[in-house]
């Protein structure tokens, strides 16, 4: 089977050609990409800059470390020249606020206590059997 | 069947060895050279015009940035062609099938060409065939051929590339180059059969 004719008929497609001005601009358009792809960052670039952004937002500012060094200077100083603050003693004090109790016609009261014989703090707390008499307090809490 | 244009590799060689040396005029020469013939490679198995442009155009930039590896084991025509046909294969392959083709027009001299004559005197007489009808009807029937056959026509039977030539681009011997050929003709012949009658 001969195939000449239908090669002489697709033959003919050669005749389709861009118009005439198509290849002298082709080359100025090839320098024109060329030179575009030169400015176009390739997908490392891209994320490098992407990377170095995001750490540029949270970075803190060159003059913030200065300043914390300063204060730390400061404070160091101040505290080295307060000797024996240290090593002297503390004092806590607890302000123990309660309404103070009022006995109304009161009565001396005696509260007998049975002697606990046996018992660890028994030398160093001797039993106790009366109370010491004390006045009662017969005045308001409040005196204005 | 003789090459459309004559290979020049010794004058190729030594502008690739310009290139390789950083002259970058001397590949503005290879570009030159050949974006005529690529050109119609790309365009015959795309249909499309502003596909060839943008393929083309991305087809150098890569020859360009390759150049440098290119140790002369083949010559620079079939280099150079070897990745047009494998960066085509790969746009077919990505591209919406619906693409609406965009046809150049044919140039003028066809209407004097004998087998352009012989054609259209020979289709049939109940149906006028011109110039774009013809290019309408051989457009379609190309675009039914598969790739791998749309390509051997393509270098073939339209940009006249020999057997031998043609199967070191694709990589393959010449025997399946013909046989490519002539299962593509066959097809060819049913889609045309209106012309066969030469």
């Amino acid at each position: 089977m001969s195939h000449e004719p239908m090669h002489r008929i697709i033959r003919l497609k050669r005749y389709e050609q861009p118009p005439e001005e198509y290849f002298e601009n082709f080359l100025k358009d090839f320098h024109r990409r060329q030179r575009a792809e030169l400015l176009r960052p390739s997908i490392w670039e891209l994320l490098k800059e992407r990377i170095q952004a995001a750490f540029s937002e949270i970075r803190v500012p060159a003059m913030a470390y200065a300043g914390a060094a300063a204060v730390a200077i400061v404070a160091s100083v101040m505290i080295l020249r307060q000797p024996g603050v240290a090593n002297q003693p503390q004092v806590y004090t607890a302000a123990y606020r309660q309404a103070p109790v009022t006995i109304s016609g009161g009565q001396p009261v005696s509260l007998r206590m049975e002697p606990q014989s046996e018992g660890r703090f028994d030398s160093l707390f001797p039993p106790s059997y009366l109370l010491r008499p004390r006045a009662a307090n017969h005045e308001s809490p409040l005196s204005f | 069947m003789t090459p459309e244009t004559e290979n020049q590799p010794s004058n190729d060689m030594e502008l690739v060895a310009r290139t390789q040396g950083g002259d970058p005029t001397a590949f503005d020469e290879l570009v030159v050279k050949y974006s005529p013939r690529l050109y119609g490679l790309v365009y015959h198995m795309t249909s499309n015009h502003e596909d060839t442009n943008d393929l083309l155009q991305d087809i150098f930039s890569k020859a360009y940035r390759s150049v440098a590896n290119f140790r002369g084991n083949s010559s620079f025509y079939t280099w150079m062609h070897s990745i047009a046909v494998n960066m085509t294969i790969n746009f077919l392959k990505k591209r919406n099938r619906r693409q609406h083709p965009s046809l150049n027009d044919p140039d003028s001299r066809i209407e004097n060409d004998p087998d352009f004559i012989a054609a259209t005197s020979n289709a049939d007489p109940t149906k006028e065939v011109g110039i774009h009808e013809l290019q309408k009807k051989l457009n379609a029937a190309m675009m039914k051929l598969s790739h791998d056959h749309r390509m051997a026509v393509t270098m073939f039977d339209i940009q006249g590339i020999p057997h031998a030539e043609i199967a070191k681009i694709l990589k393959v011997s010449e025997g399946t180059v013909r046989s490519r050929l002539f299962y593509a003709h066959r097809q060819l012949q049913n889609s045309l059969h209106e012309f066969k009658k030469n």
